[in-house]
């Protein structure tokens, strides 16, 4: 469903020069799977996303998304893939489900078919108290899970979802943790990035994890925990950054 | 270019747009409002002072005493209140009098009429103008009389007479100031009307992290640039409208004051008028769209994007002020200049002027602005490094 090879990605900065901030990245997602990115701030995680989701270019390698090229074909990649930026991205103006509509619309959805949908995802992701209050006005929260309808509105087969926990409180992250293992079980290839280790080791498949824009391993946590002797994924992914645990060392 | 995703992202930014109160304010408000207020409070201080100013300028200093037989009569006969002063030239200096009237004796020996005015005050100005009147009237009699002495024929003093005939149809001049006062106007209103709107679907989208979204929706560049441009259009147009509306409404119904309604000839704007000048203005409202997105692109935040486009008003003010200039002949060459054309088009069709080459000169070279403008800001929009630039 995703194959990556060898994607970089250069950016040519006044001060510092050209940075890479991705380099020879190559990877593969499957249908009903949970791919999760992990890395530091600055890693390349979200350049990798946003590459994936076309709304920056690669300066190197290719990809393709449900067998579309990501630079050749733009437009049936987008049609393909439900994007959640780790702004969440809500316009503030309009109603969740004006905004549901909004990308339905842009998604080819109309009329009674796209009204039974936003009426699923706002039943899905139980948004209806607030369904028709402008996002303004909303808490991080339902501003999230209206994020995460306004990504999957039009029944995409790809999700790239970038921090999708972020900031939320945990009957929230629960919720969205539970929408995502349901996406995957009806099919859905998901890709997504965090920080939160617990989450992570929870939901994903496999993992990949990306230091200074390479990627520096992939797999179940089986293979994580083969290749590095480590037990929790939290050890796995310090170790593979080279940074010792205080907390084990506290511990010992 | 899919059409439904143009649609779909101009009803978004419109349903955004009047939903911010920010562009409702430059787009609805002060058209219809602020502009034709304007005017009336405009034309209220200036019909007022010239009332204060034609009171004071009857008030006119004179030594105790004024020798020249017949002086004083002329002055009186003229509407002056005279009024005894010990220094007459210090009255005018502390605005005691609008002006004052001396005796003195010119360097060959000859009566000399001294008058102190102050030309840097309406009413002494206008004190001036009445006296050179007074003092005319009193020379052609005291002319008239030595002549009659001498047995002269007092005809020779006019051996012939002027006649001046205007050419101009009635109403003719004040429907060209009123064309320039609207021309400028209404560029400069639609300019500032699709400001923030612009700023807004660019740098505001920016700064509320929404782009990135909208440019992994399934839409192309080409289809989001459009349907932005065309809501900013549509803004630019829509301010030109009800400024139009409301300014036309204002002058011909007497809204602005009756002063200024009858300083302006009791002129009427009929519909046909209306619809030339709305039309004028069309290609100029997609121009000032395209170019003021395509410079919002570049800016990280709404406010970053306002001192870059500060500039840019203030860069129109100058071509839409040509309109108001008085002398100013609409030339091929000027028909062809951005915002000095559409000013001068308002103008000329205001007016009952415009002639068909100008208007196709300035419509169709205003049409090739916008689509240039247009391929600019998709160009600018295909750029990662102005889209995301940090």
């Amino acid at each position: 469903m995703i194959r990556v090879e060898s994607l970089s990605k250069t950016f040519h900065d006044k001060k510092r020069g050209e940075v890479h901030a991705l380099e020879s990245v190559s990877l593969e997602v499957h249908p009903r799977e949970i791919f999760g990115v992990l890395g530091p701030n600055g890693a390349g995680k979200t350049t990798l996303l946003r590459l994936l989701a076309t709304v920056l270019a690669p300066t190197g390698g290719t990809a393709s998304i449900n067998g579309y090229d990501i630079v050749r074909e733009p437009a049936k990649v987008r049609a393909s893939i439900g994007f959640l930026s780790g702004d969440m991205g809500l316009y503030g103006r309009l109603t969740p489900r004006e905004i549901l509509r909004l990308f339905g619309e842009l998604g080819g959805m109309r009329g009674g078919a796209l009204e039974s949908r936003i009426a699923e995802m706002v039943a899905l992701l139980e948004m209806q108290s607030y369904a028709d209050t402008r996002a303004d006005k909303l808490s991080t929260g339902m501003r999230q899970r209206a994020a995460i309808a306004r990504a999957m509105v039009h029944d995409p087969p790809v999700l790239i979802l970038d921090e999708p926990s972020y900031g939320l409180d945990v009957p929230t992250a629960r919720l969205i943790e539970k929408f995502i293992l349901d996406a995957r079980n009806r099919g859905k290839c998901i890709v997504f990035s965090t920080h939160v280790m617990e989450e992570a080791e929870y939901l994903c498949d496999r993992i990949a994890v990306i230091h200074e824009g390479r990627l520096r391993i992939t797999g179940t946590m089986e293979d994580l925990r083969a290749a590095t002797g480590k037990t929790r994924l939290r050890e796995i992914f310090l170790n593979l950054l080279g940074i010792p645990d205080t907390r084990m060392e506290a511990h010992a | 270019m899919n059409p439904f995703a143009l649609l779909t992202i101009y009803r978004k930014e419109m349903l955004e747009m009047v939903r911010d109160r920010r562009t409702m304010f430059s787009m609805v408000l002060v058209p219809i409002i602020a502009m034709p207020l304007l005017f009336k409070v405009a034309g209220y201080f200036l019909t007022t002072s010239d009332k204060q100013a034609e009171a004071q300028a009857v008030v006119l200093a004179i030594p105790e005493r004024l020798a020249m037989p017949g002086l004083e009569d002329a002055l009186r006969a003229g509407g002056f209140q005279l009024q005894v002063s010990d220094d007459p030239r210090a009255a005018v200096e502390k605005k005691k009098a609008a002006a004052a009237v001396v005796e003195a004796q010119s360097p060959t020996g000859d009566p000399l009429v001294r008058l102190y005015v102050d030309r840097t005050r309406t009413a002494s100005d206008k004190a001036s103008d009445k006296l050179r009147v007074a003092l005319d009237s009193l020379k052609t009699e005291k002319v008239r009389a030595a002549l009659a002495g001498s047995g002269v024929p007092v005809k020779v003093l006019t051996p012939f007479t002027v006649d001046r005939v205007d050419v101009a149809p009635k109403g003719k001049k004040g429907k060209m100031e009123l064309g320039g006062m609207i021309g400028y106007i209404v560029v400069l209103l639609m300019f500032s009307g699709c400001m923030y709107p612009a700023l807004d679907m660019t740098a505001g989208e920016k700064e509320r992290r929404t782009l990135e979204i909208l440019l992994a929706a399934p839409a192309s560049r080409q289809e989001i640039v459009l349907g932005k441009i065309l809501a900013a259009s549509t803004a630019a147009f829509i301010t030109a409208v009800l400024n139009v509306l409301s300014l036309s409404y204002a002058f011909s119904s007497g809204a602005i004051g009756k002063d200024m309604h009858d300083a302006l000839g009791n002129m009427q704007v009929d519909g046909r008028v209306i619809a030339l000048v709305l039309l004028a203005v069309l290609p100029t409202a997609v121009t000032a769209a395209a170019v003021m997105i395509t410079i919002s692109a570049f800016a990280k935040s709404f406010k970053e994007g306002q001192s870059y486009l500060t500039p840019l008003m203030m860069l129109v003010v100058f071509p839409a002020i040509v309109g108001l200039m008085p002398g100013v002949e609409a030339s091929a060459g000027l028909m062809l200049l951005p915002v000095v054309n559409v000013s001068q088009l308002i103008k000329q069709v205001v007016s009952g002027e415009a002639t068909a080459v100008n208007f196709g000169i300035s419509f169709g070279s205003n049409l090739v602005y916008a689509t240039i403008a247009f391929l600019v800001a998709v160009r600018i929009f295909q750029r990662e490094d102005v889209l995301f630039r940090s």
